[in-house]
């Protein structure tokens, strides 16, 4: 059996590790070759394996591209939106240069690291999953990456934002792990952008582009909040995966807004826990792709303690050739007792070539709980659709109007307004809706 | 203007017009009476083309065309306006982005360039204001979470926009308050010019003492049985439907 241990990414794992984390990292390194090459028999991977091109010693032409490493910033980083916000970014894996000073906020590189705060890293929420194989895997080749913490009692005026850029084909696994503090609020936005350098045809053959393979691990204390919105800002050019792991404690709360646009595999293993009474999670994603796209959201609601809430609202639309999984898993644990949950999925299938897996898991270990589900593949309503009708618009624009109206109505909902409004015009683009 | 002859419909096997006859000249403003139940929205929802409701006999003659011929989308761009007794929310469509595609079909039914971006904010922040709406709402969902007076106020800040030739409303007064009452009056008689006309579908004789009527007419179990001049409208609210032998039936 061919086993991730074999696949050479053209990453040194050994060589520039932080100290404190080496036995983490090799720990983990170990591990790999316990978890098989996905296929299409390994569960979590099902529909999505067939995009990873992985093959056993396959990535020779990544190690040799990794020679040339791109470690140069690049100088003029135009941002796609206008938003007054703290950045961060993390280029092919390489930190930048001159890292923000913030009132209240740590950012450290993992070099920097205490043994204490070595050990905060090692038991995030992922690193101590036993389900998330590329969190695995990103351990494994961890070089560099960022620690953040917020204050208690501190509350981040404006949004932070770290931008996981990809450049050419070399592979990376960038890293990061924020504690926010008791009583303190912020909002945390992860961008994902490439500028793969190659042109259409060769980004056609899905396994000549990176693979960009990150963790975000995230530790809320008692009565902290975090709004936390990601998104990639390319398509096509790149295979994401995504592992975000969140612990929530006493009456902590989560709220995140993914928007997934199709890539050549945009993976998002999203992984909350909900460990002390009081605590809540909203977790909204949109997932939209075209042509031969690939969305593949998976999440993950633990409920640990009692007395939790959690909601889910996911909402995908695949046009054309394209395909998109959801997995929303709810685990209740006996303890669990009072919980709240909710979980809605709404699907919408613009071609008949276009396929959508939804899949929604209860697992309910506690007697008194409400948990509520559903998944809808969506009907455009007739009754809208006449009132469009009646002012003039044409059924086919009628339609296409709902279709993004589909997505829009959580999109506005997204707690800032300029990314709100830029999500908005970006998909009004991908939908091809012109007023 | 629009000419309706012997006109039979039904819905889902009912029928609930029975030869209605109604002629309705440029530049007049008409107003339709009737218990619950007489018709008076399945007559708006024919107009409009609702699919739903099957004409089964007569014709419906709109600007010397068979009103009845055209598709739905196609009767809004020749002119024809209905707003809504209950107006739909449509979560995620904007308002502005809503108005604006409407606008521009219509515009390029009449050949013409799409609206200019500036000029379209322009009339649309005015219009809303004129139905005394917040310019917030723009930007909310059409209809989303909107009270029934926001709902109606909507509706007529959209015939402002569109500007129809034939504006028909169907119980656009109904649950609204003096104040609220007022500005859709204000939105129609601001409409009104010698080459447009108004078709007022109500139930109340209130709306009558803003917006003046040319004709009233009476509706029952689906024929129109009496017609006059404003003064017939106050005579009803004097003397009710059972001065014309009409029974109020229980339910709409």
């Amino acid at each position: 059996m061919s086993t991730l241990d074999t696949i050479d990414f053209g990453i040194e794992a050994s060589l520039q590790q932080p100290a404190g984390l080496k036995t983490f990292s090799a720990a983990k390194h170990a591990k790999l070759a316990s978890w098989a090459i996905p296929n299409r028999k390994t569960e979590a991977w099902k529909y999505s394996a067939n995009r990873l091109g992985l093959k056993a010693e396959s990535r020779e032409d990544i190690a040799a591209n990794s020679a040339e490493a791109a470690t140069q910033i690049p100088a003029s980083n135009q941002p796609a939106y206008e938003l007054d916000c703290h950045t961060l970014l993390i280029c092919n894996g390489t930190i930048q240069s001159d890292l923000p000073e913030v009132e209240h906020l740590k950012v450290l590189r993992f070099e920097e690291l205490t043994s204490e705060q070595c050990q905060q890293v090692a038991n995030g929420v992922t690193a101590s999953s036993d389900q998330l194989m590329f969190a695995d895997l990103n351990a494994a080749y961890l070089q560099s990456g960022l620690f953040i913490e917020l204050a208690a009692n501190q509350s981040l005026s404006k949004p932070l934002k770290i931008i996981f850029q990809q450049q050419g084909k070399q592979n990376s696994f960038p890293r990061v792990f924020i504690h926010v503090g008791k009583n303190a609020a912020m909002t945390l936005i992860e961008e994902r952008s490439t500028e793969s350098g190659l042109d259409a045809n060769e980004l056609a053959a899905a396994n000549n582009c990176a693979l960009v393979n990150s963790v975000c691990d995230i530790h809320l204390a008692a009565n902290s909040q975090m709004n936390y919105l990601k998104m990639n800002l390319d398509r096509d050019a790149c295979k994401h995966i995504a592992s975000t792991g969140v612990a929530l404690m006493r009456d902590a709360r989560f709220q995140s807004y993914c928007l997934s646009l199709g890539n050549q595999l945009n993976r998002h293993d999203l992984v909350v826990k909900l460990l002390e009474p009081g605590a809540e999670c909203n977790l909204n994603g949109m997932c939209v792709t075209t042509g031969r796209q690939h969305v593949d959201s998976h999440t993950s609601i633990e409920h640990v303690a009692p007395h939790c809430t959690s909601n889910e609202n996911y909402r995908c639309i695949a046009d054309d050739k394209s395909h998109i999984v959801f997995n929303g898993r709810i685990h209740i644990h006996p303890n669990a007792q009072k919980t709240l949950g909710s979980m809605s999925n709404k699907n919408l299938l613009l071609s008949s070539e276009a396929e959508i897996d939804a899949k929604p898991e209860l697992e309910i270990y506690a007697d008194d709980v409400k948990c509520a589900h559903g998944t809808t593949i969506g009907q455009l309503d007739e009754t809208e659709l006449y009132y469009l009708q009646t002012r003039g618009i044409k059924l086919e624009q009628a339609k296409l109007m709902l279709t993004l109206g589909f997505v829009l109505e959580l999109v506005r909902a997204c707690p800032v307004n300029e990314i709100a409004d830029f999500w908005e015009q970006t998909l009004t683009n991908i939908l091809g809706y012109k007023a | 203007m629009l000419e309706i002859k012997n006109l039979h419909a039904s819905v889902e096997g009912q029928e609930i017009l029975k030869g209605l006859n109604l002629t309705v000249k440029p530049g007049e403003v008409h107003a339709i009476m009737g218990p619950n139940g007489s018709g008076k929205s399945t007559l708006s929802q024919v107009l409009a083309g609702n699919e739903a409701y099957d004409v089964t006999s007569g014709s419906i003659t709109y600007q010397g065309k068979d009103l009845l011929d055209m598709a739905t989308e196609e009767r809004a761009r020749e002119g024809v306006f209905l707003a809504f007794q209950y107006p739909v929310e449509i979560p995620g469509v904007s308002n502005l982005q809503f108005m604006k595609t409407a606008i521009n079909n219509i515009r390029r039914h009449r050949g013409m360039d799409e609206i200019n971006a500036a000029e379209f904010m322009k009339q649309a922040k005015a219009k809303i204001e004129q139905v005394n709406l917040d310019p917030a709402f723009l930007k909310r969902g059409v209809n989303e979470g909107f009270s029934g007076g926001e709902k109606k106020r909507n509706e007529i800040m959209q015939m402002l926009m569109l500007e129809p030739t034939l504006a028909i409303l169907d119980e656009t007064d109904s649950g609204l308050d003096i104040d609220a009452l007022k500005v859709v009056a204000d939105g129609v008689n601001a409409l009104r010019a010698p080459d447009r006309s108004v078709v007022m579908i109500t139930h109340y004789q209130r709306l009558l003492d803003y917006i003046v009527p040319d004709y009233v007419h009476v509706l029952s179990r689906g024929q129109i049985i009496k017609s006059g001049g404003k003064e017939l409208a106050l005579e009803l609210e004097a003397k009710g439907y059972a001065w014309l032998g009409i029974e109020e039936e229980a339910s709409a």
